[in-house]
């Protein structure tokens, strides 16, 4: 195990350098000047060329590009040009509110997926597996911009539960997980569905049935711990995408992620920022998979990481 | 012994399940909403909040109330004292200021000349980077004779330079962080930030023009502007103000617990054109163009009423206001006859074919792409076909000012002296010395512009007027429209004014009126 998290560990090297390196260049490459925003349109043409200097970008982007790769090898990851803050500190200022969003909306998506998941799978082809698959169908058709407002309008309008946006106490988070959560639940209850199908048909299941195990116990203990495999990758990808920030969600409940604060550094062409941010979710994204990786052994003893 | 195969799936929820426990249990502190304390909803946060440093829209909104500068605009863009209580002026190149008595800073200090010489030091020092900087390179030298006085000493006599005073003064010496931590005169006092949440500012009772009725005042950070509005028709917000869609206001007019107050604004709407194009250079095309836009429909029927047809650069609060210049009214016919005489014919009459095609470059702004679409039907009407390109705003911004356009539309923000017609229409201002885009070369209005900035008075006024004339003729820019500025606020706000630059100053005398208790 230890090997294999070694070998992954290093494997993540190429990975990350590689996503980075693109967007360093990308986003060098896209038309926007820093220093205009930074200055404004009126600036002298000195000062332009002064504070471009100063900064570096009047470096060849090459030369860019090596001086970027060099810092963030030794952990600098620069400031932000427009705020001045350290740009690790921007981004751990605004961390904890995108895993706090992501962590929930996935414990609610499995709390509601699996379940329904394994019910419509042990009634296949009976009213509540249709009912169940057709909820799910309409968890997965509803946009976060559509049904993130209409949850507004009904929670914290019309019904006055929550707040209708920000992040405060417990009560500001339960609006955007299910805003998050649905379309996830969703996905994730029509694959364990499928895989728990697939799995009650192994001759194993029938040879537990065969042994007179309870209907729970086949389902559950045999079936279930088996068929998860494909939704624990499913969930881990989901996951990842969850700690880049769920921009639309973070906008619409004004929640102060990782997301925004990527946009807005786009948007501002803040380039230390902008690249910090991608940074940290490229490296959410191999650490979730690496996460993933572990819990393949725990649940399927088949798996041995030598 | 576990077995993994048998507890695999519960362990997976069971981990979740504690997460998100843990994650329910860290954040269970609700803070209490203190009464007597406005909020305000804003699109998004200050980037810093130094006044010497910051440009955006959010710390400019938030600078009002923290800050004074030495002098201040008002709402007809004539300048007032603020922190000065007067000045003389010797000669046109020495201005001297005497400081307000009694005026102290947020930390207690008292307000000196020398606070007000720093800052203008500090942005004027080449190292400090300030976006201000640029509009104060009048400054020859500053000299502080005593703690209420300072002299201003500038290179040439210059008309704008008492208006690039009102930047807010910051106290010398500071040894705290003032773009995260500011420290101002303002009427209210800086007590937190949370990034991208909120901000919490205090009633400063030392206020030396008087403490506000206020005991706070928050800005809460909500970026989809639909949510913004519902917060306020919940009541957990008091006021919101531009941009708000137009179509919203007609939902929020019929809430009985909100009023929406609208004034004339200062951003100016236009389309530019690139002169050196062959067709976009040509005069009577952008007259023909000018003719062929119904601006009044598209104010009526898309801005809802949020909008004055404009005929040039400075809007009607300005006393630099020029009343008589060439108007385009609506007049399809004429633009097509214009373009006969022109010698852009019409391939087929009223059918489909084009005089000739356009390229008309726009944002992603859903709105600035629904009115590029009427402009698109209202041209194709005299035989203009319009090919409507939007560009991410970098992209397109970056085009316009390299003159990678043929057509374009954007506004100028806050246009609150004339002086700007030099940095926008001076042939000496073409990209990147200035914002001529459009490449516009007339000697007129390059000696008319300079000779702005070093007269004075009814003088002034004469140039100004003189060149808002030639430039409504020439038509380097077809003028759409002023916005009108709007605010949506609970009616137990009392006393905000919606001012023409959009400021918040009048926060300061603004109450809330106690809920009526239903028995």
């Amino acid at each position: 195990m230890k090997y294999f998290l070694a070998r992954r560990l290093l494997t993540l090297v190429p990975v990350v350098w590689g996503v980075v390196s693109l967007v360093f260049f990308i986003i060098h490459l896209t038309p926007g000047d820093p220093v205009e925003i930074m200055l404004g349109e009126t600036a002298s043409k000195a000062d332009m060329e002064s504070l471009r200097k100063e900064l570096g970008l009047d470096k060849s982007i090459l030369s860019q590009y090596l001086g970027f790769i060099g810092e963030v090898a030794t952990g600098d990851l620069g400031r932000s040009l427009f705020t001045k803050k350290g740009v690790f500190e921007s981004i751990m200022e605004r961390y904890g509110a995108t895993v706090e969003l992501a962590l929930t909306s996935m414990a609610l998506a499995l709390i509601l997926a699996i379940p329904l998941g394994v019910i419509a799978a042990s009634r296949k082809d009976t009213s509540v597996d249709r009912v169940s698959m057709a909820l799910s169908l309409v968890g997965v058709s509803m946009p976060s911009f559509w049904i993130g407002p209409l949850l507004i309008m009904v929670f914290a309008i019309d019904l006055g539960w929550f707040p209708v946006s920000g992040r405060g106490g417990v009560e500001s988070l339960v609006l955007p997980s299910i805003t998050l959560g649905t379309a996830m639940a969703a996905i994730l209850s029509r694959l364990t569905r499928s895989t728990m199908i697939e799995t009650l048909g192994e001759d194993y299941i029938t040879t537990a049935r065969a042994k007179g195990a309870r209907g729970a116990i086949v389902l559950y203990k045999h079936a279930l711990s088996n068929a998860l495999l494909p939704v624990v990758t499913v969930a881990g990808l989901q996951l990842g995408s969850l700690l880049a920030g769920a921009i639309i969600t973070e906008t619409i409940f004004a929640w102060p992620g990782v997301g925004r604060l990527t946009i807005q550094a786009i948007n501002a062409r803040d380039y230390p920022l902008a690249q910090g941010c991608v940074l940290t979710i490229a490296l959410s994204y191999v650490f979730v998979n690496l996460l993933v990786d572990i819990v393949y052994a725990i649940i399927d003893p088949r798996i041995r990481y030598k | 012994m576990i077995n993994p195969r048998a507890w695999g799936g519960s362990a997976m929820c069971l981990v979740w399940l504690g997460f998100a426990l843990v994650t329910f249990l860290s954040c269970l502190k609700s803070e209490p909403i203190p009464s007597n304390t406005l909020f305000i909803g804003i699109e998004s946060g200050p980037r810093m909040f130094d006044p010497r440093l910051s440009t955006d829209a959010a710390a400019s909104k938030v600078g009002d109330l923290l800050f004074n500068g030495l002098v201040k605009r008002r709402d007809d863009f004539s300048i007032a004292p603020d922190l000065a209580e007067s000045w003389d002026t010797p000669d046109r190149r020495k201005y001297i200021f005497h400081i307000r008595a009694g005026v102290v800073f947020h930390n207690g200090r008292k307000l000196t000349s020398k606070d007000v010489k720093e800052t203008f030091d500090f942005i004027l020092d080449e190292k400090n980077k300030s976006p201000w900087r640029s509009s104060l390179l009048a400054i020859d030298s500053m000299e502080t004779p005593d703690d209420s006085t300072i002299v201003f000493n500038l290179k040439e006599p210059s008309a704008p330079f008492l208006g690039s005073l009102t930047v807010g003064v910051t106290p010398a010496g500071m040894d705290t962080d003032m773009a995260a931590r500011p420290i101002g005169t303002g009427p209210f006092r800086f007590v937190d930030y949370k990034t991208e949440e909120r901000l919490t500012l205090a009633r400063n009772d030392g206020y030396f023009d008087g403490a506000p009725s206020l005991a706070g005042v928050v800005f809460k950070i909500v970026p989809d502007e639909t949510v913004r509005v519902l917060e306020l028709e919940k009541g957990s917000l008091h006021l919101v103000m531009n941009p708000i869609t137009p179509d919203i206001l007609s939902r929020l007019r019929s809430k009985p617990d909100l009023k929406v107050v609208t004034g004339l604004g200062t951003n100016y709407s236009y389309l530019g054109f690139n002169l050196e194009d062959p067709i976009a250079g040509n005069i009577e095309v952008r007259r023909a163009i000018a003719y062929a836009i119904d601006r009044k429909s598209i104010i009526t029927y898309i801005l809802k009423g949020l909008a004055t047809p404009a005929a040039g650069l400075i809007t009607k609060a300005s006393e630099y206001f020029e009343s008589e210049l060439a108007k385009y009214s609506y007049d399809p016919e004429r633009a097509k006859n214009i373009l006969d005489n022109a010698g852009f014919t019409d391939p087929d009459g009223d059918g489909p074919k084009v005089r000739f095609t356009l390229k008309y470059s726009t944002s992603q702004n859903e709105l600035r792409k629904r009115i590029a679409e009427v402009f698109q039907w209202q041209l194709a009407k005299v035989g203009i076909g319009l090919d409507i390109r939007s560009y991410e705003w970098g992209a397109f911004y970056s085009d316009i000012k390299k003159g990678n356009f043929q057509v374009y539309s954007l506004t100028w923000v806050g246009i609150a002296d004339p002086d700007i017609m030099h940095y926008i229409f001076n042939s000496e201002s073409m990209p990147p010395n200035g914002a001529n885009r459009g490449r516009y070369v007339n000697a007129r209005i390059d000696e008319l512009t300079r000779l702005g900035r070093i007269s004075f008075g009814a003088e002034r006024k004469r140039i100004y007027s003189e060149a808002q004339k030639i430039l409504a003729n020439d038509l380097p820019y077809i003028s759409l429209w002023h916005s009108v500025n709007v605010a949506v606020m609970n009616r137990r706000v009392k006393g905000f004014v919606v001012a023409p630059d959009e400021n918040l100053k009048s926060i300061k005398d603004v109450r809330i009126i106690p809920p009526k208790v239903k028995t």
